[in-house]
């Protein structure tokens, strides 16, 4: 009897870890599911959770505002989230999860670059092209930032920094504000393929073109590296004017630490864009005072202040410049949804998705937290599927962000 | 005196003194290795934990940086305990291979344990040396690292002292060679073990500590880095070897640094790796160790 007990218990028990919950139909359940992978642990995972904090923010906002309405029900988002933890192998398992697991009709992330280039591999190449197995599943990448990743999939669009043209301008800045800084010295991530791409197509590219600066040295390491002794000791000897560090919070901080300890002090320090976030004023804010970081947010306007406030309240979410895109992204395509004239079944998904992507497409200039904000369409020669957006300079002063430049239209606000 | 031979000679000074540190984590595998004859894999994890932990009273109570050292001591000491009482004390006779196997478990253990209570994220460290360096001729020394080599050399002559001039030392050597004939003469193995499991774990402390305070932060992927340096200086040095383990430590930071500052950084683990590599074939037992070993 107490046997047959137990083995009833643990029957059950399996039943209810491996009942497929989401084997419900869609509109059975009343909710669109969107999905998100982002870096939720690891070294990586402070963008990640403030990405996924804003996200639930935009989706929580939109379910209280009583959801979307798609074949003329109401019905509420749902987010699926998945962590990719910065690594390649575990966001090719966690991609297909969501096409075919969770289902979602579309996913936000991946967060690290590394991890989008694989991802996005696995999508269709090709659209409507029968023997191409790839991924059919829409991807609004709010963080991996290295330029030209929405390239791989006509799948694949993203509401990213543009790097390229954020160091053009901070390079032009420099040459009119400071013309007689005219040495550069700059570090980057060997090992990080957004640190290394953020110098080799978006900085040297901008400082070949305007041909003003001279770069007189250039140090490199890894981004999980403990020693930076001797790539400092090179700068030292440089003691160029403008130090551009290229490199995230883990391995900015050592090495700005570092640069102290053998007395470099470079006019100008410029960051990468992800350095404009808190956790470099949680780690390390006495060393990174005066650094200037090219950003796409900074709490400016009512409008992003509010979103700010409220992330932080609800989900303890940094509102940054990789973070706000989730939750911009998110309000974008709930009037997508709506629009497309989704069927919200299991049946339906593919062509759901096709429907969202084709309108994302063409969806042009739309409304972000600070301004406008314009896709670029599938056709544009230099990055399809990216977006075009303001660009603000900020600054750490007294251990917070400041503003250090912005645009004319957005100071009026 | 030429840049080259200035700059190489700066390299060379603060590759001995990080050296020094590889010494402390070579060293602290060497002893385990040297008496129980078996890997610990579960020692970054050791140095790692007590990290982390010593941080807790300076998050709870702002106390002050002597307070952290000692917690980081005494938690080291009470995991590496729990290491040696889960992985080892049962497994004693077992094959040689299964500790490999348990300490591999409890590294994951800890390791996620730390990731899960901290989100993974750094946690931010307390600069007892402070942010200049000294000025010594035409060379800076950073004050961690001379703090450092200070701590090796205390650390390096009282081990010393422990293992060639007390009883306990003694008996540590003695199960090092013949367990087997050091029980039949008295000495008792498991004591040992665990004494040896207690001078290893506090030498993990000290090494957290300054792992932490050299980063400014406590890491969750610092383990399996001070693993793989530790593995790599001991068998550098030569399995079992403690001086060996001295020897291979400061190889490797002078190799590193003078690597890294010549070559650039991506040929700093290439070398390392290729001079290991040619070290194993001339010398298969290791810098000092036996031939044979």
């Amino acid at each position: 009897m107490r046997r047959s007990l137990i083995c009833g218990a643990a029957g059950l028990l399996a039943a209810f870890l491996l009942w497929p919950g989401w084997a419900v139909a869609f509109e059975g359940e009343g909710t669109v599911r969107i999905g998100g992978m982002w870096p939720l642990s690891g070294p990586a995972s402070f963008f990640g959770k403030a990405a996924f904090g804003l996200a639930s923010l935009a989706v929580d906002e939109i379910n209280e505002a009583g959801g979307l309405v798609v074949g003329g029900k109401r019905v509420k988002l749902a987010l699926y989230s998945q962590d990719e933890a910065c690594v390649a192998e575990q966001g090719l398992a966690v991609v297909k999860r969501l096409a075919t697991v969770d289902k979602v009709l579309f996913s936000l992330g991946p967060g690290c670059s590394s991890v989008a280039e694989p991802v996005f591999g696995t999508l269709q190449k090709k659209l409507d092209d029968r023997s191409d197995t790839g991924l059919q599943l829409l991807f609004f990448t709010d963080i991996a930032t290295k330029f030209g990743l929405a390239k791989l999939s006509p799948w694949a669009f993203r509401n990213t920094p543009d790097e390229p043209g954020m160091y053009d301008f901070v390079v032009k800045y420099l040459k009119e504000k400071h013309p007689d800084f005219k040495t550069v010295m700059v570090s980057y991530e060997s090992d990080f393929a957004h640190s290394a791409a953020t110098w080799n197509i978006a900085l040297k590219p901008a400082l070949e073109r305007h041909k003003h600066h001279q770069v007189v040295e250039v140090v490199d390491w890894r981004w999980l590296d403990n020693e930076f002794g001797a790539q400092v000791t090179r700068l030292r000897k440089a003691n160029a004017d403008i130090y551009f560090s290229l490199t995230h919070t883990p391995s900015t901080c050592p090495s700005l630490r570092e640069l102290k300890r053998q007395r470099v002090r470079p006019k100008i320090v410029v960051g990468i864009t992800s350095l404009a976030g808190t956790e470099v004023l949680q780690q390390c804010p006495d060393v990174a005072e005066g650094v200037i970081a090219p950003s796409n947010f900074a709490p400016i306007t009512p409008r992003a202040k509010q979103v700010a406030d409220k992330a932080w309240e609800r989900y303890k979410a940094d509102s940054n410049i990789h973070s706000v895109p989730a939750y911009e992204n998110v309000h974008l395509m709930k009037g997508l949804i709506e629009k497309a004239g989704i069927k919200n079944t299991e049946e339906s998904l593919l062509s759901d998705r096709r429907k969202v992507r084709d309108l994302l497409a063409t969806v042009g200039t739309f409304q972000g937290v600070v301004g406008k904000i314009t896709m670029r369409p599938e056709d544009d020669p230099v990055k399809p599927r990216d977006v075009d957006k303001d660009l603000l300079l900020v600054q750490i002063r007294s251990a917070k962000w400041d503003i250090f430049w912005v645009p004319d239209h957005l100071k009026q606000n | 005196m030429s840049t080259v031979l200035l700059d190489g000679t700066e390299q060379l000074i603060n590759g001995l003194m990080y050296g020094c540190f590889y010494a402390l984590i070579g060293g602290g595998f060497t002893l385990l290795f040297g008496v129980l004859r078996r890997f610990n894999l579960a020692y970054g994890s050791t140095i790692m934990a007590g990290a982390y932990a010593g941080l807790i009273p300076v998050y709870l109570f702002n106390a002050p940086v002597l307070v952290l050292f000692v917690t980081t001591i005494v938690v080291s000491v009470l995991v590496g305990l729990l290491v040696e009482f889960c992985c080892f004390r049962f497994l004693r006779k077992g094959h040689e291979l299964a500790p490999l196997m348990t300490t591999i478990g409890m590294l994951i253990v800890i390791d996620e344990t730390i990731v899960y209570l901290t989100d993974a994220v750094g946690l931010k460290y307390p600069a007892p040396f402070g942010d200049e360096s000294l000025a010594l001729g035409p060379f800076l020394i950073r004050p961690d690292y001379l703090a450092i080599l200070v701590v090796s050399v205390v650390s390096f002559s009282a081990i010393f002292y422990l293992l060639y001039r007390t009883r306990f030392g003694r008996a540590m050597r003695a199960v090092a060679e013949r367990p087997d004939a050091a029980q039949i003469l008295g000495v008792s193995v498991r004591h040992v073990n665990v004494l040896t499991f207690v001078l290893t774990s506090a030498l993990a402390g000290i090494i957290g500590f300054f792992a932490a305070v050299s980063v400014g932060s406590a890491r969750p992927e610092m383990a399996a880095w001070l693993t793989g340096k530790g593995l790599v200086v001991m068998v550098l040095g030569g399995l079992g070897s403690f001086p060996g383990a001295i020897v291979g430590g400061l190889a490797l930071g002078v190799l590193e640094f003078e690597a890294v500052w010549f070559l650039g950084s991506s040929y700093r683990d290439i070398l390392a790796f290729a001079i290991l590599f040619l070290v194993l074939i001339v010398r298969p037992g290791g810098l000092l160790g036996t031939r044979t070993a």
